[in-house]
């Protein structure tokens, strides 16, 4: 394979990567296995018991459920949202990177008030951090398509 | 960049809705060109000139800080 070919052959793969959307009906998939996780991580705090695995499990899908429908169609995909997803995207990048950096310190500054003696940096797990970005992505992306209804 | 996409749709006696289907996209993405939100690309620039038979220039017209 030539260089050329190699180039042409790179960018169709990526740019079906970008490209890439499931259809409109999995929005709805997502939504329910983010909020049946929601709902089971929710109840075992009612139950007794060693949950620990089962939780993690269900934060691990809460995540695939946004992201599924973060991934997803709308019912017209047309310019315009593919326009409000990327500025979705920049805005959700921006935050999140904001909120790695500053929310460690924020708990910091907050426990050193509360009780001196304790207060040491803790970095964010990835639950956190990809959570907020999921959710700066969706809310900013709702909003940006409510306000251009 | 203001437009005169409502006054075309007016001669033409076209809804959002109407205009939206004709050129495959949302009533939502014709509402914010309209209302000078969202610029469209050239592709549905020319895709609207198809439909009102008049050249972009026509629709399309630069102000004076763009």
């Amino acid at each position: 394979m030539n260089k050329q070919k190699f180039c042409e052959a790179e960018e169709r793969r990526l740019n079906w990567l970008i490209n890439f959307k499931l259809p409109n009906y999995w929005k709805n998939i997502g939504w329910g296995i983010f909020f049946a996780s929601l709902v089971l991580i929710l109840s075992t705090k009612f139950l007794d018991g060693d949950f620990d695995l089962l939780k993690s499990i269900l934060k691990k899908a809460m995540l695939i459920g946004l992201l599924i429908v973060t991934i997803s169609r709308e019912k017209i995909e047309d310019e315009f949202i593919e326009n409000l997803r990327s500025k979705s995207f920049s805005l959700a990048f921006i935050f999140g990177v904001i909120y790695v950096l500053a929310q460690p310190l924020v708990n910091y500054i907050v426990s050193l008030i509360l009780q001196s003696e304790k207060a040491n940096f803790e970095d964010l797990g990835d639950f956190q951090i990809l959570w907020f970005l999921l959710a700066v992505y969706l809310t900013a992306f709702w909003s940006l398509k409510r306000k251009n209804a | 960049m203001k437009n005169t996409l409502k006054v075309e749709r007016a001669i033409l006696n076209l809804t959002q809705d109407e205009l939206a289907q004709e050129i495959g996209v949302s009533r939502q993405t014709i509402n914010s060109i309209e209302t000078n939100r969202y610029v469209p690309s050239t592709l549905l620039s020319l895709k609207l000139s198809k439909v009102f038979n008049k050249p972009v220039n026509d629709f399309f017209k630069l102000e004076e800080h763009d």
